[in-house]
């Protein structure tokens, strides 16, 4: 086990290694001087054109371009991630900022949608034909074509707007500070969020259900008259939850992009709303920081799963 | 045996007799002979699909024909009008027609949609395909690269992409081309992988056939089921990855009407509050077409895959 976990994370490094060369190119070409970013622009007025130069001289800017990328690298897994081009700010500071706040979107959005996922994808697969099972599965492909966003629009106008129950937008209003006191504010959008990731989750587990009622252990589970809930729950389920766990597992990567489009209907002061505003104003060093920290979280969210599965599943290890 | 007492006919061998009696008759046999058009005909969500999705497409294709105003043209003396007679669907905050402007804009959303997910299911299909079957070191550094393209979240790259190329319809278009290609070729890929053993592979390189002959004359048909579900169901991802992008303002740019940028007009709390005409219709014209999308591409699902049967 513990080989293949080695064997995993070291497949995992040249795919890290590409993609932040891809970046770390992107960042070289696009408009910008690296130096100009790489020191607080405070302090940007008082450096002298003779300083600028020993600067470039001490970042080894005069070095090859290869050279140059591996200090970089160097220095992003030392957690320097650089600075914005729109503020000035450090963008590891920004990530502090913004991580807690897509953290709880997320998390709240995966648990919940995981959740009621499953059970409806359960129950429908149980109840395949019915009149319970046709509704829901129409419901999952009406959730699946509804923009996320219209949805959240249209439950922002209603619920926000017209009835006033829950607040317009943002998550930390001056004055609150406990998790119950912003609880309002996460309530719309994390909802929003988890109904329109539902219903992947739906059509999902109902196939995976599906597939492992058919297998040949069920009925043999039932030939032995075992009673029709355990043959469901711990022969079916159990089997059914693996790939569920994979899907599931695909989302994680959300847990550091979010939403994008959500965060900006709520004004939601995530990483995702972040993004969106680096992406306009050209500020290319967050975009591409922003860019690389998803790719490292879709590479351990995969890593995650293979171990998972190779925990459910033995012969994955092989 | 008791061959000749009176049997008893339950109602499942009357309903067989029915059937029988229909087929001697010669009612049962359709006028539809493709085993998988006629599957495809029979599943009322795919008939509806379809239904859906032409009404949407020919109102948009003649638009012209069905509202007298230009979508562009600004009236400063009907602004933020609600639906009446004159405007089914108001006007918006420079007094443009809503309705006309939902018809035209779903012209350039459906042609983004079904053009880039056509034009990603092409090159997906012509590389996957010839590099499957020779293998080598084509082979080894496609797939390595569709891994680069992978392992970004699409919304991420897209914005990337956006932000280093700058916003236009032709950027858009190779953006998502760029971004949709992978899916479908590695789907390929792994489809030729498995025909390459084939027998009737075997023979057609003992006849000395040529590469490409064999790859895409003799492979490919026997691939393209599930290429043609994945074109249809990346055509409802793109319409809605539009419509996202349009909406942040980071999509097709703002003058061209489009679904999406339609739709921009919302981030406006007050529209948002008192003008849902701007707003509403057209989220529900865009979830309309992605659902009956969606519906063919299901139909289309069903309908091609052999090992159901029916």
């Amino acid at each position: 086990m513990l080989t293949y976990i080695l064997r995993r994370i070291l497949l995992m490094i040249p795919m890290l290694l590409v993609v932040s060369f891809l970046i770390y190119l992107g960042l070289e070409l696009t408009p910008g001087d690296a130096v100009s970013y790489m020191i607080p622009p405070d302090l940007g007025g008082q450096i002298s054109p003779e300083q600028m130069e020993a600067i470039r001289e001490s970042l080894g800017l005069n070095k090859s371009f290869i050279e140059r990328y591996f200090i970089w690298l160097w220095g992003a897994v030392q957690g320097n991630f650089g600075y914005s081009l729109s503020g000035g700010v450090s963008i590891s500071q920004i990530f502090l900022d913004r991580l807690p706040a897509t953290l709880e979107l997320s998390i709240a959005a995966i648990l919940i949608s995981t959740v009621l996922g499953t059970a409806l994808g359960v129950i429908t697969a149980l109840k395949r034909g019915s009149a319970t099972d046709i509704t829901l599965t129409i419901g999952g492909m009406i959730g699946l074509s509804i923009p996320d966003f219209f949805f959240g629009l249209a439950a922002l106008s209603f619920f926000a707007l017209e009835l006033g129950w829950l607040p317009v937008g943002g998550r930390l209003m001056p004055g609150y500070e406990t998790f119950w006191d912003r609880l309002p504010h996460l309530i719309l959008p994390a909802t929003v969020l988890a109904l329109s990731l539902t219903a992947g989750v739906m059509r999902y587990s109902r196939a995976a259900m599906l597939d492992a009622l058919s297998q040949e252990f069920v009925r043999t589970a039932r030939a032995k008259g075992l009673p029709e809930w355990r043959v469901n729950v711990l022969h079916g389920f159990r089997v059914a939850l693996t790939p569920v766990i994979v899907l599931v597992g695909f989302r994680l990567p959300f847990l550091i992009g979010g939403s994008v489009v959500i965060e900006k209907v709520f004004q939601w002061p995530g990483v995702g709303n972040e993004f969106v505003s680096a992406v306009r104003s050209q500020d290319y060093p967050l975009v591409m920081m922003i860019a690389l920290l998803s790719v490292l979280a879709v590479l351990i969210a995969s890593l995650i799963i293979d171990i998972l599965t190779a925990v459910v599943d033995p012969r994955v290890r092989l | 045996m008791n061959q000749h007492a009176p049997v008893r006919k339950s109602r499942l061998d009357r309903s067989f007799d029915r059937i029988r009696a229909l087929e001697e008759a010669g009612a049962l046999s359709s006028r539809v002979h493709n085993r998988s058009l006629r599957k495809f005909l029979s599943n009322p969500l795919a008939s509806a699909g379809v239904i859906m999705f032409l009404i949407i497409l020919l109102t948009a294709i003649f638009a012209p024909l069905i509202v007298p105003y230009d979508p562009l043209k600004i009236d400063l003396r009907a602004l933020l009008q609600p639906p009446s007679a004159e405007h089914w669907l108001g006007t918006d905050k420079v007094g443009r027609d809503v309705f006309a402007r939902i018809l035209y804009g779903g012209r350039i959303s459906i042609f983004i949609g079904l053009g880039s997910a056509v034009a990603a299911g092409v090159l997906g299909v012509a590389i996957g395909c010839i590099s499957a079957y020779k293998r080598g070191w084509l082979d080894a550094v496609v797939l390595r690269v569709s891994e680069v393209f992978i392992a970004f979240p699409q919304i991420i790259l897209v914005l990337l992409l956006v932000s280093i190329l700058g916003q236009s319809l032709i950027n858009l278009l190779l953006i998502f081309i760029a971004t949709g290609w992978a899916p479908m070729y590695r789907m390929v890929r792994a489809r030729v992988l498995s025909l390459r053993e084939e027998e009737y592979v075997q023979a057609l390189e003992a006849f000395g056939i040529s590469t490409p002959v064999i790859a895409y004359k003799h492979i490919l048909p026997n691939a393209l089921g599930p290429v043609t579900v994945q074109i249809t169901l990346s055509t409802a991802a793109f319409i809605l990855a539009e419509a996202g992008l349009s909406f942040l303002g980071l999509g097709v740019p703002l003058q061209i009407p489009t679904w999406g940028n339609i739709l921009n007009a919302a981030n406006d709390m007050r529209i948002l509050e008192q003008n849902w005409w701007i707003w509403l219709p057209v989220g529900l014209v865009i979830s309309a077409f992605v659902l009956a999308v969606n519906f063919i591409g299901d139909g289309l699902r069903d309908s091609s895959d052999p090992t159901q049967q029916g």
